[in-house]
């Protein structure tokens, strides 16, 4: 049977990184393929070439027997080629049938609103995706919308589909049934690349797996013949990264209390922190995690409530009061909140201190302590740029949240809101991020870590809640963390 | 890394209004203004000839119009004033996000402003006389873009609207006054009474230029000295870079909408002052038809850096005196309002950027 895409030898270069270096991967119709990789490994770069958004330096891709070269998502999609990304690109004031017919030439000129109807109804019945063709998508939660992309996919009579981690926002219950809807999509002859970095779901569901490393292919294999394990090692190579040091603390004083604590979409909540303890809140994103952590940070006014920081109460303080009183936060949106993407590297790291010496002197900003300041502090959390005048937006990630971590933590801060501060970054950035977390606790600081990677949470904290529905389905220590129970209190059922 | 950085979780889509317009590489921005001049020139001169005019003669009328004599250089300073000093304010309301399309009516309002104060003041202290008409002039404005700024924040109109629509009220406020206590009885339009000679703003001799282009550079000094080197500047560049990022750094933005705004109002205030005490002597209706939308333009054209708008307003000066002159000598049917239009629509196409 001949394949339904083969991609040969695929270069991509960015300056003098080889995002790809000769990558090769092959999908035949009715096939579950798993792309593996760490973050960088450049299994993105892989899935851009191919969907047309960015050109390959070398190589070629074959689809359906028909060379695809210098093509644009639009051809890819009229080829036949469809992509389901992590963040969905509906529009939620719509129904779904209205988002299936966006910018779909079968909608007709006039639009066919009851035809459309008719054949959401009749694939989604096929396929037991369980939607409505009325419903908006504002109401729907965040699995039945990735169905809803899924959908447009089919209807679009896509022979290849390329899901970029799609399980990462979804509860344990919905990752399940997704897998299923993939396993018809399967015998329904289409071929679908599966990417991620979980391994029960790539060993679940795919057929074989292609593993890239540093823009090369690092194992391939029939999924029956591999191991979790041996899964791990093609992933991260002989250098598997050394579990985090952690020291056993004693137990310190309670520095952040919190109690009854409610406001829109979040509480009551109760909680307290230690010194030296990092309280972990798992849970799947939208379950209040953002209400929360900008209640404690001041960006929210809860209706109700207490939050006492060292004994004082900062229920009602503002922002520039939590900051001076020792709160720390560490946005989840980096590109622009916890950052100005458009100011230098040193404007970013004075942003919540700029009232406060060694920034300001009177009135008037002091310019050279800036700068001084500035390359102190670079050279400290060994933020890589060009200098302190580059704007924050031209570096990457990882830098952008070194910025971030050195502002917060060089302050000194009693307590650390941290709001999923590894998201998004490459292994090396993230050991960096999760060591200064650490050091943060060592110095006895108060830490609640919000994280929707469960895997994370549990490696950092000294206790796990875990957050449904607006607030904490259940609270455990690590000694006694139990994954069914947790997955449990995620889909929502109490303890 | 090699690859793209993703969009953080719950960063927003929207696209801002303002992003600003931020100057690019310096040479490749010089160039590309060099070739715009160059091509506004050349569809100026079209339209010349298509009126049946010699292009040539009408350039030369305008090149003697803007700078060919001290006289000619003093007509264009003047003209400057007004938009140097509302085109900064407008442009460090922008820079923090804050769309003030109200400078109109502040600056017709500050002329009133003068006028008022100039008109009543005792003669005993003629001494104080122009500063204290200049003092009711930014009075004035701040008044207008204050009220202005309390119906966008306290029952949440867009400041679009809020500031556009009362520009329409304050022009008619301007004709009211001139119709009753400021009026000249008998003048035959809408006017007041010539003001006393001890409130005038001095002149240069030779130059005809009055002083108010010196007090402009010095607010828009003292203004890019509070962009730049207070935290009150650094929260409003944040604000104009992203308002989730200036309330996670503990910056009120209603505090700084009011500062910008009253900023604004006041600078816009004393251009209508400065108009009405160093040029025209007294408070006519219409003074200053237009001034606050160029000063929108030049605000741009100036990228909303405070001393880039000095270049930029001396352009807009210059240019305009010498088309009015173009436009008297060689007859060319509304010179001043086509070249004017043509050149900012090809400046600003070339040092607008792509957000």
């Amino acid at each position: 049977m001949s394949a339904l895409l083969e991609m040969r030898g695929i270069v991509r270069c960015y300056g003098a990184v080889r995002a790809n270096d000769g990558v090769d991967l092959e999908v035949r119709s009715g096939e579950i393929l798993g792309l593996l990789g760490e973050n960088g490994s450049g299994k993105s770069t892989l899935m851009k070439v191919l969907f047309g958004m960015t050109p390959a330096d070398e190589g070629a891709i074959i689809f359906r027997g028909r060379a695809l070269a210098g093509h644009k998502p639009a051809d890819a999609m009229e080829a036949g080629i469809a992509m389901i990304h992590q963040h969905f690109m509906l529009i939620e004031a719509m129904t779904i049938v209205e988002n299936v017919m966006l910018g779909w030439r079968d909608a007709g000129r006039i639009l066919k609103r009851g035809e459309t109807a008719a054949r959401v109804s009749e694939a989604s019945r096929r396929l037991g995706l369980d939607l409505d063709p009325q419903a908006l998508v504002a109401d729907l939660p965040l699995g039945r919308r990735q169905r809803v992309e899924i959908l447009k996919a089919v209807l679009r009579d896509a022979e290849l589909m390329i899901l970029d981690e799609p399980t990462s926002n979804l509860a344990p219950t919905e990752v399940a049934d997704l897998l299923s809807i993939l396993r018809r999509l399967r015998a329904e002859g289409k071929g679908i690349i599966f990417i991620s970095h979980k391994l029960p779901e790539v060993l679940d569901v795919c057929d074989r797996v292609v593993v890239l490393r540093k823009g090369r292919v690092s194992g391939r294999a029939p999924i029956r013949d591999v191991s979790k394990a041996e899964l791990a090692e093609m992933m991260v190579g002989r250098d598997v990264t050394a579990p985090h040091e952690r020291r056993a603390l004693a137990s310190g004083a309670v520095r952040l209390d919190v109690a009854g604590l409610v406001g829109p979409r979040v509480g009551p909540v109760s909680f307290a922190v230690r010194g030296g303890e990092i309280l972990g809140v798992a849970g799947v994103d939208g379950n209040g995690q953002m209400e929360l952590a900008e209640s404690l940070a001041g960006l929210r006014r809860p209706s109700a409530g207490s939050i006492l920081l060292d004994g004082q109460d900062i229920l009602s303080a503002s922002v520039a009061a939590r900051v001076a009183a020792g709160m720390a936060y560490m946005p989840a949106d980096r590109s622009s909140t916890a950052l100005a993407p458009g100011l230098t590297i040193a404007d970013n790291l004075m942003l919540r201190d700029s009232r406060r010496p060694p920034y300001a002197r009177g009135v008037f900003l002091a310019p050279g302590s800036l700068q001084q300041r500035a390359r102190q502090l670079m050279r400290e959390y060994d933020i890589r740029a060009p200098g302190p005048q580059t704007r924050a937006a031209r570096l990457s990630g990882g830098n952008q949240q070194k910025i971030v971590v050195a502002r917060e933590l060089a302050r000194k801060p009693a307590a650390l809101i941290a709001h999923q501060p590894a998201w998004g970054l490459d292994p090396g950035a993230t050991r960096f991020v999760l060591e200064q977390v650490l050091a943060l606790r060592a110095a006895g600081a108060a830490i609640v870590y919000f994280s929707s990677e469960l895997e994370e949470v549990l490696d950092i904290s000294d206790r796990i809640a875990v957050m449904a529905n607006g607030g904490f389905a259940g609270v455990t220590t690590r000694a006694e963390a139990d994954i069914k129970m947790i997955g449990l209190w995620m889909s929502g059922r109490a303890a | 890394m090699s690859e793209a950085v993703p969009p953080s979780p719950g960063s927003p889509a929207s696209v801002r209004l303002t992003a600003p317009f931020r100057l690019r590489d310096g040479e490749a921005m010089a160039a590309r203004i060099v070739v715009a001049a160059g091509l506004s020139l050349l569809s100026a001169a079209l339209l010349v000839a298509l009126s049946g005019h010699s292009p040539l003669a009408a350039f030369g009328a305008m090149a003697l119009g803007s700078v060919g004599s001290p006289h000619q250089i003093g007509v264009g300073l003047n003209r400057a004033t007004p938009y140097l000093l509302a085109g900064s304010g407008v442009a460090i309301c922008f820079r923090a996000g804050v769309i003030n399309i109200g400078a109109e009516g502040q600056i017709a309002l500050g002329g009133t402003g003068a006028a008022a104060v100039a008109l009543a003041w005792p003669s005993g202290a003629s001494a104080l006389s122009a500063l204290a008409a200049l003092i009711g002039a930014a009075a004035f404005g701040a008044l207008w873009a204050g009220l202005a700024t309390a119906i966008h924040l306290g029952r949440w109109v867009h400041e679009v609207l809020a500031t556009l629509l009362l520009n329409f009220v304050a022009l008619l406020l301007v004709q009211q006054a001139l119709a009753g206590p400021l009026g000249q009885f008998g003048a035959g339009f809408l006017q007041s009474p010539q003001l006393p000679a001890e409130s005038w703003l001095w002149k240069a001799p030779e130059f005809n230029a009055h002083v108010g282009f010196l007090i402009a550079l010095a607010a828009a000094a003292a203004l890019s000295v509070v962009l730049w080197r207070t935290p009150f500047g650094f929260a409003v560049r944040v604000a104009g870079q992203s308002r989730p990022a200036a309330a996670y750094a503990g910056f009120s933005m209603p505090a700084m909408t009011w500062g910008v705004m009253l900023l604004a109002g006041a600078l816009a205030g004393l251009a209508g002052g400065v108009e009405v005490l160093g040029v025209h002597h007294r408070l006519i209706e219409g003074f200053s038809l237009g001034f606050g939308f160029k000063a929108v333009t030049v605000a741009l054209l100036g990228a909303l850096e405070p001393l880039a708008v000095v270049p930029a307003s001396l352009f807009v000066g210059l240019l305009e005196a010498g088309s009015l002159s173009m436009q008297r000598q060689i007859g060319v049917p509304s010179a001043v309002v086509v070249i004017e239009g043509v050149t900012m629509l090809f400046v600003l196409a070339a040092t607008a950027r792509r957000t």
